[in-house]
């Protein structure tokens, strides 16, 4: 202990310095090696998850439902307008999945930080680290689903291809403040209450209708929720009416991303290091 | 000092005292392990109450009002023609107590076994052990049935339920589909012996595909043929059937009592299954 402390002196002073030692990556790799001997069936099972919805929805809904017309003022097939925000639920899910979970039973089971902390990584490495893991996930069902989605018509604009970065824009907003909120949970009652939040996100979010459907007051609060931000941007990418006002969307995720790290790492310090 | 002067009782009147000890348990053994079970669900109690409320509100809500803006015609199933809002309220209700079966026969089964052990903490008592399956599947039923009822109050309020003179009938259809789902489900928890994630894969490739391909939220006639297969398997689909005939009608003789056979064979099947398994298990 004396011997880090002495090297911290000296090597890190003050400032980000005593939170960041620039190698995230060995955190993700810890994560890449500890997937190995996870169940891989496990892991890949959760692409199924928007493909199923996709399938019933798109299929069986679909036919009753035909057309419908998106904020931008486009009529497109129902599986072409539930599809985008169902990449973005899955982004979201994917997210809080690994960083809420997994973040836990690291957290109060493995005392997997404690053991990082006390090696040259700072609490930002940490959080960092485990939320660019939580992101190499989200990626591969994004990467999955997108192929899905060409192959089924369903992108109708070359823009789609934007969705693969806005997927991951996403997925770090909830991930990096779910890490955060996890921080503050201690038992398995506590994350029973994270479903409590995403359902009715996933319900209500223009996910599977239009908005409009909604008196106003309720339109607002919907459009107050991350997960509505992330739907309209998907959706705006996949079916090509892109407007100026999408940029508000990336807006509110990079405003998520930065409170969310700023958060975690204060937490993890405190947790850990004070 | 009165240790001194009793005399020592002898090997039979020791017997006779422990079978009499015994013979309460013995008897009322289902009921002890249900007392556990509903007992353990304190731990998460608010869960369980604000997931009977709140699940039933949200989905009605987000699905029902939502999709019904969307679907202005009224749906029709099996020649009725009713909106869509009554038409998934049944379904709803029993993808509720399904829910719950896959929440209750799962975890608390494997703990049981493997985690926290307390199944043979039970064995070495004079429990036996179909005694702890049958207290495991009484426990789990209580949750069911408050869920259930909770959900059948709401849609009865919400006006989704138009004949309520056979609707109520639902809840007990809703604890009949719970049963049986869960209780081949306790079997083959039951049966783990590793923890790798099995649950996780139930919930994504059984529970998820039934929910979403049993005829929820359309007429199952409305699929292709070959993903209606799903539907005929499914129990939530049996159960759905049912709970359509009860809240709105009409109810068809002949497809109610092949509906509530499948179910009743899957339960008693499964029960079958489990017993054995417990029995097995638990005698290693």
């Amino acid at each position: 202990m004396t011997l880090a402390a002495a090297s911290d002196t000296t090597r890190r002073r003050g400032g980000v310095r005593a939170l960041w030692a620039g190698n995230p990556q060995a955190v993700v790799q810890r994560g890449l090696l500890a997937a190995r001997s996870s169940s891989w069936i496990v892991v890949l099972s959760g692409f199924f998850e928007p493909v199923f919805f996709l399938a019933s929805m798109g299929i069986g809904l679909g036919s009753l439902v035909g057309d419908v017309q998106t904020s931008a003022g486009l009529d497109v097939p129902y599986a072409a307008f539930i599809a985008p925000a169902l990449l973005a639920v899955s982004a979201m899910n994917g997210a809080i999945y690994d960083s809420t979970w997994n973040v836990f039973f690291k957290l109060n089971y493995g005392r997997l930080y404690e053991g990082m902390l006390s090696t040259s990584l700072g609490p930002l490495d940490v959080a960092l680290g485990e939320i660019l893991y939580a992101l190499l996930r989200g990626l591969l069902y994004a990467t999955g689903f997108m192929i899905i989605m060409q192959v089924l018509g369903l992108n109708l604009a070359p823009t789609a291809i934007l969705a693969l970065p806005a997927v991951l824009l996403i997925a770090f907003g909830f991930a990096s403040v779910g890490m955060a909120i996890t921080s503050y949970m201690k038992t398995f009652q506590h994350m029973d209450w994270i479903n409590f939040v995403l359902l009715p996100m996933f319900l209500f979010s223009a996910t599977f209708y239009p908005i409009t459907v909604y008196p106003e007051p309720v339109q607002v609060i919907v459009q107050a929720l991350p997960l509505w931000h992330g739907v309209e941007l998907i959706r705006g990418l996949t079916t090509g009416a892109l407007s100026a006002g999408m940029l508000w969307h990336v807006l509110y995720y990079v405003v998520m991303i930065g409170i969310g790290l700023v958060f975690t790492t204060k937490r993890l310090r405190a947790l850990f290091l004070d | 000092m009165s240790d001194a002067t009793r005399t020592h009782p002898s090997l039979d009147e020791l017997r006779a005292e422990a079978l009499e000890w015994g013979r309460k348990p013995r008897a009322r053994g289902s009921w002890y392990v249900t007392e556990h079970m509903v007992r353990a669900m304190r731990a998460y109690g608010w869960t369980i109450v604000v997931g009977a409320l709140g699940q039933p509100i949200l989905y009605l809500l987000g699905l029902g009002l939502g999709l019904a803006a969307l679907i202005q015609t009224d749906i029709d199933d099996g020649g009725r023609a009713v909106p869509y809002l009554v038409f998934i309220a049944p379904a709803l209700l029993m993808t509720a107590a399904i829910s719950v079966a896959s929440e209750e026969f799962t975890y608390p089964v494997m703990a049981g076994f493997k985690w926290r052990r307390y199944f043979y903490g039970f064995n070495a008592s004079p429990l036996s052990s179909p005694q702890i399956a049958n207290g495991v599947i009484l426990g789990a039923t209580a949750r069911m049935f408050i869920a259930v009822a909770a959900y059948y109050l709401f849609i009865w309020v919400f006006g989704a339920v138009p004949d309520p003179s056979l609707g109520w009938i639902a809840i007990p259809v809703g604890v009949l589909a719970g049963v049986s789902f869960g209780i081949p489900l306790m079997a083959y928890a039951a049966s783990i012996e590793d923890d790798k994630g099995q649950f996780a894969l139930v919930q994504r490739f059984i529970f998820m595909p039934m929910f979403l391909f049993s005829g929820t939220f359309y007429p199952l006639e409305t699929l292709p043929g070959w993903l209606q297969w799903i539907g005929w398997i499914s129990p939530l689909w049996h159960a759905s059937e049912l709970g359509r005939m009860l809240t709105y009608g009409p109810v068809d003789g002949a497809a109610a009592g092949v509906h509530l056979a499948y179910l009743l064979v899957l339960a008693a099947v499964g029960y079958l299954l489990g017993r054995r398994i417990f029995e097995r298990r638990l005698a290693k």
